[in-house]
Protein backbone atom coordinates (compact mmCIF):
# COMPACT_ATOMS: atom_id res chain seq x y z
CA UNK A 1 0.00 0.00 0.00
CA UNK A 2 2.72 2.46 1.00
CA UNK A 3 5.00 1.48 -1.91
CA UNK A 4 3.36 3.74 -4.46
CA UNK A 5 3.62 6.99 -2.43
CA UNK A 6 7.23 6.11 -1.53
CA UNK A 7 8.07 5.61 -5.20
CA UNK A 8 6.30 8.81 -6.12
CA UNK A 9 8.28 10.64 -3.42
CA UNK A 10 11.53 9.19 -4.75
CA UNK A 11 10.63 10.15 -8.30
CA UNK A 12 9.62 13.59 -7.00
CA UNK A 13 13.09 14.10 -5.55
CA UNK A 14 14.72 13.38 -8.93
CA UNK A 15 12.17 15.50 -10.77
CA UNK A 16 12.90 18.35 -8.34
CA UNK A 17 16.63 18.17 -9.13
CA UNK A 18 15.88 18.03 -12.84
CA UNK A 19 13.53 21.00 -12.52
CA UNK A 20 16.17 22.96 -10.63
CA UNK A 21 18.80 22.28 -13.30
CA UNK A 22 16.27 23.28 -15.97
CA UNK A 23 15.59 26.59 -14.22
CA UNK A 24 11.98 25.68 -13.46
CA UNK A 25 12.27 26.14 -9.70
CA UNK A 26 13.94 29.51 -9.85
CA UNK A 27 11.24 31.54 -11.51
CA UNK A 28 10.79 34.96 -9.89
CA UNK A 29 7.81 33.62 -7.93
CA UNK A 30 9.84 30.71 -6.60
CA UNK A 31 12.70 32.97 -5.55
CA UNK A 32 10.63 35.73 -3.99
CA UNK A 33 8.28 33.37 -2.19
CA UNK A 34 11.08 31.00 -1.21
CA UNK A 35 9.45 28.00 -2.83
CA UNK A 36 12.68 26.18 -3.68
CA UNK A 37 12.41 23.55 -0.92
CA UNK A 38 15.43 23.22 1.34
CA UNK A 39 14.28 19.81 2.58
CA UNK A 40 14.91 18.48 -0.92
CA UNK A 41 17.95 20.48 -1.98
CA UNK A 42 20.00 20.28 1.20
CA UNK A 43 20.07 16.45 0.97
CA UNK A 44 20.86 16.79 -2.74
CA UNK A 45 23.87 18.98 -1.88
CA UNK A 46 25.07 16.26 0.51
CA UNK A 47 24.51 13.44 -1.99
CA UNK A 48 26.08 15.19 -4.98
CA UNK A 49 28.98 16.49 -2.87
CA UNK A 50 29.50 12.97 -1.52
CA UNK A 51 29.45 11.56 -5.04
CA UNK A 52 32.05 14.02 -6.27
CA UNK A 53 34.08 13.32 -3.11
CA UNK A 54 34.03 9.65 -4.10
CA UNK A 55 35.53 10.50 -7.49
CA UNK A 56 38.20 12.70 -5.89
CA UNK A 57 39.05 9.96 -3.36
CA UNK A 58 39.67 7.49 -6.21
CA UNK A 59 43.20 8.89 -6.66
CA UNK A 60 44.38 7.66 -3.26
CA UNK A 61 42.54 4.37 -3.78
CA UNK A 62 44.02 3.58 -7.21
CA UNK A 63 47.50 4.58 -6.10
CA UNK A 64 47.38 2.01 -3.31
CA UNK A 65 47.85 4.56 -0.52
CA UNK A 66 47.49 3.12 2.99
CA UNK A 67 44.16 4.11 4.52
CA UNK A 68 42.73 5.08 1.13
CA UNK A 69 39.23 3.78 1.91
CA UNK A 70 39.02 5.87 5.08
CA UNK A 71 40.36 8.82 3.12
CA UNK A 72 37.71 8.32 0.45
CA UNK A 73 34.93 8.23 3.02
CA UNK A 74 36.38 11.34 4.69
CA UNK A 75 36.47 13.21 1.36
CA UNK A 76 32.87 12.16 0.67
CA UNK A 77 31.92 13.94 3.89
CA UNK A 78 34.35 16.84 3.52
CA UNK A 79 33.37 17.97 0.02
CA UNK A 80 29.73 18.80 0.79
CA UNK A 81 30.95 20.18 4.14
CA UNK A 82 33.29 22.54 2.27
CA UNK A 83 30.39 24.10 0.36
CA UNK A 84 27.82 24.09 3.15
CA UNK A 85 30.14 25.29 5.96
CA UNK A 86 31.31 28.11 3.68
CA UNK A 87 27.67 29.06 3.19
CA UNK A 88 27.10 28.84 6.93
CA UNK A 89 29.99 31.23 7.63
CA UNK A 90 29.22 33.68 4.82
CA UNK A 91 25.44 33.60 4.82
CA UNK A 92 24.89 36.45 7.31
CA UNK A 93 27.12 38.77 5.31
CA UNK A 94 25.67 37.62 1.99
CA UNK A 95 22.18 38.36 3.27
CA UNK A 96 23.19 41.81 4.52
CA UNK A 97 24.89 42.68 1.21
CA UNK A 98 21.69 41.67 -0.57
CA UNK A 99 19.67 43.98 1.66
CA UNK A 100 22.13 46.90 1.48
CA UNK A 101 22.57 46.75 -2.29
CA UNK A 102 18.81 47.00 -2.73
CA UNK A 103 18.16 43.53 -4.07
CA UNK A 104 15.66 42.92 -1.29
CA UNK A 105 15.50 39.10 -1.15
CA UNK A 106 14.02 37.78 2.09
CA UNK A 107 16.17 35.77 4.52
CA UNK A 108 14.82 32.32 3.62
CA UNK A 109 14.61 33.14 -0.09
CA UNK A 110 18.31 34.11 -0.06
CA UNK A 111 19.20 30.86 1.71
CA UNK A 112 17.18 28.76 -0.72
CA UNK A 113 18.68 30.51 -3.73
CA UNK A 114 22.25 29.98 -2.47
CA UNK A 115 21.67 26.31 -1.58
CA UNK A 116 20.14 25.81 -5.04
CA UNK A 117 23.28 27.38 -6.56
CA UNK A 118 25.49 24.99 -4.58
CA UNK A 119 23.41 22.05 -5.83
CA UNK A 120 23.87 23.20 -9.45
CA UNK A 121 27.62 23.53 -8.86
CA UNK A 122 27.91 20.06 -7.32
CA UNK A 123 25.60 18.46 -9.90
CA UNK A 124 27.80 19.67 -12.71
CA UNK A 125 31.04 18.75 -10.93
CA UNK A 126 29.81 15.25 -10.10
CA UNK A 127 28.56 14.71 -13.65
CA UNK A 128 32.15 15.33 -14.78
CA UNK A 129 33.31 12.88 -12.08
CA UNK A 130 33.47 9.84 -14.41
CA UNK A 131 36.14 11.66 -16.45
CA UNK A 132 38.09 12.36 -13.24
CA UNK A 133 37.78 8.74 -12.09
CA UNK A 134 38.88 7.51 -15.54
CA UNK A 135 42.05 9.59 -15.37
CA UNK A 136 42.85 8.57 -11.79
CA UNK A 137 42.96 4.92 -12.92
CA UNK A 138 45.88 5.70 -15.19
CA UNK A 139 47.61 8.66 -13.58
CA UNK A 140 50.31 8.73 -10.95
CA UNK A 141 51.03 12.44 -11.41
CA UNK A 142 49.64 14.39 -8.46
CA UNK A 143 50.00 17.70 -10.31
CA UNK A 144 47.89 16.45 -13.24
CA UNK A 145 45.11 15.30 -10.92
CA UNK A 146 45.18 18.59 -9.01
CA UNK A 147 44.87 20.52 -12.28
CA UNK A 148 42.04 18.27 -13.50
CA UNK A 149 40.20 18.75 -10.20
CA UNK A 150 40.63 22.51 -10.42
CA UNK A 151 39.32 22.49 -14.00
CA UNK A 152 36.27 20.38 -13.10
CA UNK A 153 35.38 22.42 -10.03
CA UNK A 154 36.06 25.57 -12.07
CA UNK A 155 33.53 24.50 -14.71
CA UNK A 156 31.00 23.75 -11.95
CA UNK A 157 31.70 27.13 -10.36
CA UNK A 158 31.28 29.03 -13.63
CA UNK A 159 28.00 27.25 -14.38
CA UNK A 160 26.66 28.01 -10.92
CA UNK A 161 27.61 31.69 -11.25
CA UNK A 162 25.79 31.82 -14.60
CA UNK A 163 22.79 30.14 -12.98
CA UNK A 164 22.78 32.61 -10.09
CA UNK A 165 23.11 35.62 -12.36
CA UNK A 166 20.34 34.39 -14.64
CA UNK A 167 18.02 33.79 -11.70
CA UNK A 168 18.73 37.21 -10.20
CA UNK A 169 18.19 39.00 -13.51
CA UNK A 170 14.93 37.16 -14.09
CA UNK A 171 13.72 38.04 -10.61
CA UNK A 172 14.53 41.70 -11.17
CA UNK A 173 12.95 41.74 -14.62
CA UNK A 174 9.75 40.40 -13.07
CA UNK A 175 9.95 43.06 -10.39
CA UNK A 176 10.54 45.90 -12.88
CA UNK A 177 6.91 46.67 -13.78
CA UNK A 178 6.04 46.93 -10.08
CA UNK A 179 8.89 49.34 -9.29
CA UNK A 180 8.85 51.46 -12.40
CA UNK A 181 6.22 53.99 -13.33
CA UNK A 182 4.02 52.47 -16.02
CA UNK A 183 5.25 53.59 -19.40
CA UNK A 184 2.87 53.21 -22.32
CA UNK A 185 5.59 53.63 -24.96
CA UNK A 186 7.24 50.46 -26.15
CA UNK A 187 10.68 52.09 -26.48
CA UNK A 188 11.14 52.24 -22.70
CA UNK A 189 11.17 48.46 -22.32
CA UNK A 190 14.60 47.72 -23.81
CA UNK A 191 16.17 50.42 -21.65
CA UNK A 192 14.77 48.81 -18.49
CA UNK A 193 15.93 45.39 -19.61
CA UNK A 194 19.50 46.54 -20.15
CA UNK A 195 19.52 48.33 -16.80
CA UNK A 196 18.49 45.23 -14.86
CA UNK A 197 21.75 43.25 -15.06
CA UNK A 198 23.58 46.33 -13.75
CA UNK A 199 21.60 46.07 -10.53
CA UNK A 200 22.28 42.37 -10.06
CA UNK A 201 25.97 42.47 -10.97
CA UNK A 202 27.37 44.37 -7.94
CA UNK A 203 25.61 41.99 -5.54
CA UNK A 204 26.77 38.96 -7.46
CA UNK A 205 30.33 40.35 -7.50
CA UNK A 206 30.39 40.91 -3.73
CA UNK A 207 28.83 37.48 -3.11
CA UNK A 208 31.43 35.74 -5.30
CA UNK A 209 34.35 37.54 -3.65
CA UNK A 210 33.10 36.79 -0.11
CA UNK A 211 32.15 33.19 -0.81
CA UNK A 212 35.33 32.35 -2.72
CA UNK A 213 37.64 33.91 -0.10
CA UNK A 214 36.01 32.00 2.74
CA UNK A 215 35.65 28.90 0.56
CA UNK A 216 39.37 28.89 -0.23
CA UNK A 217 40.26 29.08 3.45
CA UNK A 218 37.65 26.42 4.29
CA UNK A 219 39.20 24.16 1.68
CA UNK A 220 42.63 24.83 3.20
CA UNK A 221 41.29 23.93 6.64
CA UNK A 222 39.56 20.74 5.49
CA UNK A 223 42.45 19.47 3.34
CA UNK A 224 43.65 16.90 2.26
CA UNK A 225 41.11 16.11 -0.45
CA UNK A 226 43.15 14.38 -3.13
CA UNK A 227 45.90 13.11 -0.86
CA UNK A 228 49.54 13.84 -1.76
CA UNK A 229 51.28 10.50 -2.45
CA UNK A 230 54.37 11.65 -0.53
CA UNK A 231 52.47 12.49 2.65
CA UNK A 232 50.70 10.17 5.09
CA UNK A 233 46.92 10.10 4.77
CA UNK A 234 45.17 11.97 7.55
CA UNK A 235 41.58 13.10 7.94
CA UNK A 236 42.74 16.68 8.57
CA UNK A 237 46.17 18.24 8.36
CA UNK A 238 47.58 20.34 11.20
CA UNK A 239 46.44 23.94 11.14
CA UNK A 240 49.17 25.99 9.45
CA UNK A 241 47.81 29.51 9.17
CA UNK A 242 45.80 30.68 6.23
CA UNK A 243 45.81 29.83 2.53
CA UNK A 244 46.93 33.36 1.68
CA UNK A 245 49.88 33.07 4.10
CA UNK A 246 50.89 29.77 2.55
CA UNK A 247 50.79 31.24 -0.95
CA UNK A 248 52.74 34.29 0.27
CA UNK A 249 55.38 32.13 1.93
CA UNK A 250 55.70 29.95 -1.15
CA UNK A 251 56.11 32.89 -3.51
CA UNK A 252 56.83 36.45 -2.40
CA UNK A 253 57.86 35.40 1.13
CA UNK A 254 60.82 33.55 -0.40
CA UNK A 255 62.04 36.74 -2.00
CA UNK A 256 64.28 37.86 0.87
CA UNK A 257 67.22 40.11 -0.04
CA UNK A 258 69.56 37.12 0.34
CA UNK A 259 67.48 34.99 -2.01
CA UNK A 260 67.29 37.77 -4.57
CA UNK A 261 71.07 38.27 -4.51
CA UNK A 262 71.67 34.60 -5.42
CA UNK B 1 19.59 -17.49 -56.00
CA UNK B 2 18.84 -17.25 -52.28
CA UNK B 3 22.38 -16.46 -51.11
CA UNK B 4 22.85 -13.20 -53.07
CA UNK B 5 19.45 -11.98 -51.91
CA UNK B 6 20.27 -12.77 -48.28
CA UNK B 7 23.51 -10.83 -48.52
CA UNK B 8 22.18 -7.98 -50.61
CA UNK B 9 19.35 -7.05 -48.23
CA UNK B 10 21.59 -6.09 -45.26
CA UNK B 11 24.05 -4.42 -47.64
CA UNK B 12 21.23 -2.38 -49.12
CA UNK B 13 20.11 -1.38 -45.62
CA UNK B 14 23.68 -0.48 -44.67
CA UNK B 15 23.97 1.65 -47.81
CA UNK B 16 20.75 3.49 -46.97
CA UNK B 17 21.97 4.02 -43.39
CA UNK B 18 25.28 5.42 -44.65
CA UNK B 19 23.52 7.90 -46.95
CA UNK B 20 21.31 9.01 -44.05
CA UNK B 21 24.39 10.00 -42.00
CA UNK B 22 24.79 13.05 -44.18
CA UNK B 23 21.09 13.65 -44.77
CA UNK B 24 19.85 16.66 -42.83
CA UNK B 25 16.15 16.10 -43.55
CA UNK B 26 15.82 12.44 -42.52
CA UNK B 27 18.99 11.72 -40.55
CA UNK B 28 19.78 8.30 -39.18
CA UNK B 29 18.45 7.56 -35.68
CA UNK B 30 20.70 7.39 -32.60
CA UNK B 31 20.19 3.61 -32.46
CA UNK B 32 21.08 3.27 -36.13
CA UNK B 33 24.24 5.35 -35.62
CA UNK B 34 25.30 3.20 -32.68
CA UNK B 35 24.74 0.03 -34.70
CA UNK B 36 26.84 1.45 -37.53
CA UNK B 37 29.66 2.25 -35.09
CA UNK B 38 29.43 -1.24 -33.64
CA UNK B 39 29.62 -2.94 -37.04
CA UNK B 40 31.87 -0.61 -39.03
CA UNK B 41 34.61 0.35 -36.57
CA UNK B 42 35.85 -3.26 -36.09
CA UNK B 43 36.43 -3.40 -39.86
CA UNK B 44 39.14 -0.78 -39.56
CA UNK B 45 40.40 -2.48 -36.39
CA UNK B 46 40.92 -5.68 -38.39
CA UNK B 47 42.91 -3.76 -41.00
CA UNK B 48 44.89 -1.77 -38.45
CA UNK B 49 46.08 -4.89 -36.66
CA UNK B 50 47.12 -6.57 -39.92
CA UNK B 51 50.52 -4.93 -40.31
CA UNK B 52 52.16 -8.34 -39.86
CA UNK B 53 49.42 -10.99 -39.89
CA UNK B 54 51.71 -13.95 -39.41
CA UNK B 55 51.68 -16.44 -36.54
CA UNK B 56 50.69 -15.06 -33.15
CA UNK B 57 50.71 -11.48 -34.40
CA UNK B 58 47.47 -12.18 -36.27
CA UNK B 59 45.83 -11.76 -32.86
CA UNK B 60 46.36 -8.00 -33.22
CA UNK B 61 43.65 -8.00 -35.87
CA UNK B 62 41.16 -9.45 -33.38
CA UNK B 63 42.34 -7.23 -30.52
CA UNK B 64 42.16 -4.04 -32.58
CA UNK B 65 38.76 -5.01 -33.97
CA UNK B 66 37.48 -5.34 -30.41
CA UNK B 67 39.18 -2.16 -29.23
CA UNK B 68 37.90 0.18 -31.94
CA UNK B 69 34.23 0.34 -30.86
CA UNK B 70 35.44 0.36 -27.24
CA UNK B 71 37.58 3.42 -27.90
CA UNK B 72 34.80 5.34 -29.66
CA UNK B 73 31.98 4.39 -27.27
CA UNK B 74 33.85 4.45 -23.92
CA UNK B 75 35.13 7.99 -24.56
CA UNK B 76 31.61 9.11 -25.42
CA UNK B 77 30.09 7.36 -22.40
CA UNK B 78 32.52 9.12 -20.05
CA UNK B 79 31.72 12.55 -21.50
CA UNK B 80 27.94 12.09 -21.68
CA UNK B 81 26.99 12.78 -18.01
CA UNK B 82 28.75 16.16 -18.13
CA UNK B 83 27.22 16.94 -21.52
CA UNK B 84 23.76 16.11 -20.19
CA UNK B 85 24.15 18.33 -17.13
CA UNK B 86 25.61 21.26 -19.09
CA UNK B 87 22.78 20.99 -21.64
CA UNK B 88 20.23 20.97 -18.80
CA UNK B 89 21.79 23.85 -16.89
CA UNK B 90 21.90 25.94 -20.06
CA UNK B 91 18.17 25.34 -20.55
CA UNK B 92 18.66 23.31 -23.74
CA UNK B 93 17.16 20.01 -22.64
CA UNK B 94 14.43 20.22 -25.28
CA UNK B 95 17.14 19.92 -27.91
CA UNK B 96 19.00 17.15 -26.04
CA UNK B 97 17.89 14.41 -28.43
CA UNK B 98 18.90 16.42 -31.49
CA UNK B 99 22.33 17.25 -30.06
CA UNK B 100 22.98 13.61 -29.10
CA UNK B 101 21.90 12.50 -32.56
CA UNK B 102 24.32 14.99 -34.13
CA UNK B 103 27.13 13.57 -31.97
CA UNK B 104 26.17 9.94 -32.69
CA UNK B 105 26.01 10.72 -36.42
CA UNK B 106 29.47 12.28 -36.34
CA UNK B 107 30.86 9.17 -34.65
CA UNK B 108 29.09 6.95 -37.17
CA UNK B 109 30.68 9.09 -39.90
CA UNK B 110 34.09 8.49 -38.33
CA UNK B 111 33.50 4.73 -38.15
CA UNK B 112 32.24 4.64 -41.74
CA UNK B 113 35.18 6.66 -43.04
CA UNK B 114 37.66 4.45 -41.22
CA UNK B 115 35.97 1.30 -42.51
CA UNK B 116 36.11 2.66 -46.05
CA UNK B 117 39.82 3.43 -45.61
CA UNK B 118 40.62 -0.11 -44.42
CA UNK B 119 41.56 -1.34 -47.94
CA UNK B 120 43.92 1.65 -48.33
CA UNK B 121 45.64 0.80 -45.04
CA UNK B 122 45.92 -2.87 -46.08
CA UNK B 123 47.35 -1.81 -49.44
CA UNK B 124 50.01 0.32 -47.71
CA UNK B 125 50.84 -2.54 -45.32
CA UNK B 126 51.14 -4.87 -48.32
CA UNK B 127 53.94 -2.67 -49.63
CA UNK B 128 56.03 -3.80 -46.67
CA UNK B 129 56.24 -0.50 -44.84
CA UNK B 130 58.18 -0.07 -41.59
CA UNK B 131 56.50 0.05 -38.15
CA UNK B 132 57.00 3.81 -38.06
CA UNK B 133 55.34 4.22 -41.46
CA UNK B 134 52.47 1.98 -40.31
CA UNK B 135 51.95 4.26 -37.29
CA UNK B 136 51.99 7.35 -39.51
CA UNK B 137 49.57 5.73 -41.98
CA UNK B 138 47.06 5.03 -39.21
CA UNK B 139 47.55 8.51 -37.79
CA UNK B 140 46.72 9.95 -41.20
CA UNK B 141 43.62 7.74 -41.56
CA UNK B 142 42.34 8.80 -38.14
CA UNK B 143 42.99 12.45 -38.99
CA UNK B 144 40.99 12.17 -42.21
CA UNK B 145 38.15 10.30 -40.45
CA UNK B 146 38.10 12.88 -37.65
CA UNK B 147 37.90 15.71 -40.21
CA UNK B 148 34.89 14.08 -41.91
CA UNK B 149 33.29 13.45 -38.51
CA UNK B 150 33.68 17.18 -37.77
CA UNK B 151 32.00 18.07 -41.06
CA UNK B 152 29.08 15.77 -40.17
CA UNK B 153 28.87 17.13 -36.63
CA UNK B 154 28.85 20.69 -37.95
CA UNK B 155 26.16 19.88 -40.53
CA UNK B 156 23.77 18.42 -37.93
CA UNK B 157 24.62 20.89 -35.17
CA UNK B 158 24.17 24.01 -37.30
CA UNK B 159 20.34 24.12 -36.98
CA UNK B 160 20.78 23.95 -33.21
CA UNK B 161 23.35 26.75 -33.27
CA UNK B 162 20.89 28.83 -35.27
CA UNK B 163 18.25 28.20 -32.61
CA UNK B 164 20.35 29.32 -29.66
CA UNK B 165 23.88 30.61 -29.25
CA UNK B 166 24.13 28.63 -26.00
CA UNK B 167 24.58 25.49 -28.12
CA UNK B 168 28.08 26.80 -28.85
CA UNK B 169 28.95 26.09 -25.21
CA UNK B 170 27.66 22.51 -25.34
CA UNK B 171 29.46 21.93 -28.64
CA UNK B 172 32.70 23.36 -27.24
CA UNK B 173 32.36 21.18 -24.14
CA UNK B 174 31.82 18.09 -26.26
CA UNK B 175 34.78 18.72 -28.54
CA UNK B 176 37.20 19.53 -25.71
CA UNK B 177 36.05 16.74 -23.39
CA UNK B 178 35.80 14.09 -26.13
CA UNK B 179 39.24 14.81 -27.55
CA UNK B 180 40.74 15.04 -24.03
CA UNK B 181 39.23 11.70 -22.94
CA UNK B 182 39.55 10.04 -26.37
CA UNK B 183 43.32 10.55 -26.51
CA UNK B 184 43.71 8.95 -23.08
CA UNK B 185 41.36 6.07 -23.97
CA UNK B 186 43.39 5.38 -27.10
CA UNK B 187 46.58 5.52 -25.04
CA UNK B 188 45.24 3.06 -22.48
CA UNK B 189 43.89 0.65 -25.09
CA UNK B 190 47.17 0.43 -27.05
CA UNK B 191 48.79 -1.55 -28.62
CA UNK B 192 46.69 -1.49 -31.79
CA UNK B 193 49.40 -2.28 -34.32
CA UNK B 194 51.95 -3.94 -32.05
CA UNK B 195 55.68 -3.36 -31.77
CA UNK B 196 57.57 -5.70 -34.15
CA UNK B 197 59.00 -8.68 -32.33
CA UNK B 198 56.84 -8.22 -29.22
CA UNK B 199 54.31 -10.92 -28.26
CA UNK B 200 50.73 -9.80 -28.86
CA UNK B 201 48.85 -8.61 -25.77
CA UNK B 202 45.43 -7.00 -25.39
CA UNK B 203 46.84 -4.30 -23.09
CA UNK B 204 50.49 -3.37 -22.75
CA UNK B 205 52.32 -5.41 -20.16
CA UNK B 206 52.90 -2.36 -17.95
CA UNK B 207 50.81 -0.28 -15.53
CA UNK B 208 48.42 2.24 -17.10
CA UNK B 209 49.96 5.66 -17.63
CA UNK B 210 48.74 9.12 -18.53
CA UNK B 211 49.29 10.18 -22.15
CA UNK B 212 49.52 13.88 -21.27
CA UNK B 213 52.07 13.36 -18.50
CA UNK B 214 54.16 11.16 -20.81
CA UNK B 215 54.13 13.83 -23.54
CA UNK B 216 54.94 16.57 -20.99
CA UNK B 217 57.89 14.55 -19.68
CA UNK B 218 59.08 13.88 -23.24
CA UNK B 219 58.98 17.57 -24.17
CA UNK B 220 60.08 19.22 -20.94
CA UNK B 221 61.84 16.34 -19.18
CA UNK B 222 60.69 14.97 -15.85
Amino acid sequence: MSQAPAEARRAGVFVALDDLLRDRLTTPQHVREGRTPLRIFLPWALVLGGLHGLFIGCYALFNGTTGATTHMLAVMAKLPALFLFTLLVTFPSLYVFNALLGYGLRFRATLRLLVATIVVNLALASSLGPILAFFTVSTKSYTFIVLLNVAILGIGGLASIAFLLRTMIRAQNAEQPLDATPDPTATAAPAAATETPRRALPLLFVWIITYSLVGTQMGWLLRPFIGHPGQPITIFREREGSFVEAIWNATAGQATPNNLRR
Amino acid sequence: MIAPLTISAPLHRAGTALRRIGDQRTPLSIRGSLLLILFLSPIYGLAMGASDPTGERAWYMVYSALKMPLMIDCSAALCLPGFFTITTVLGLRDAWRDSIRAIALSQAAMAATLASLAPVTLFIYANGVSHRAALLTNGGMFLLAAALAQVTLWRHYRPLLNQSRRHWITLAYWLVAYIFVGIQTGWMLRPFIGTPGAAPTFFRDEPFSNAYVVVWNLVFGG
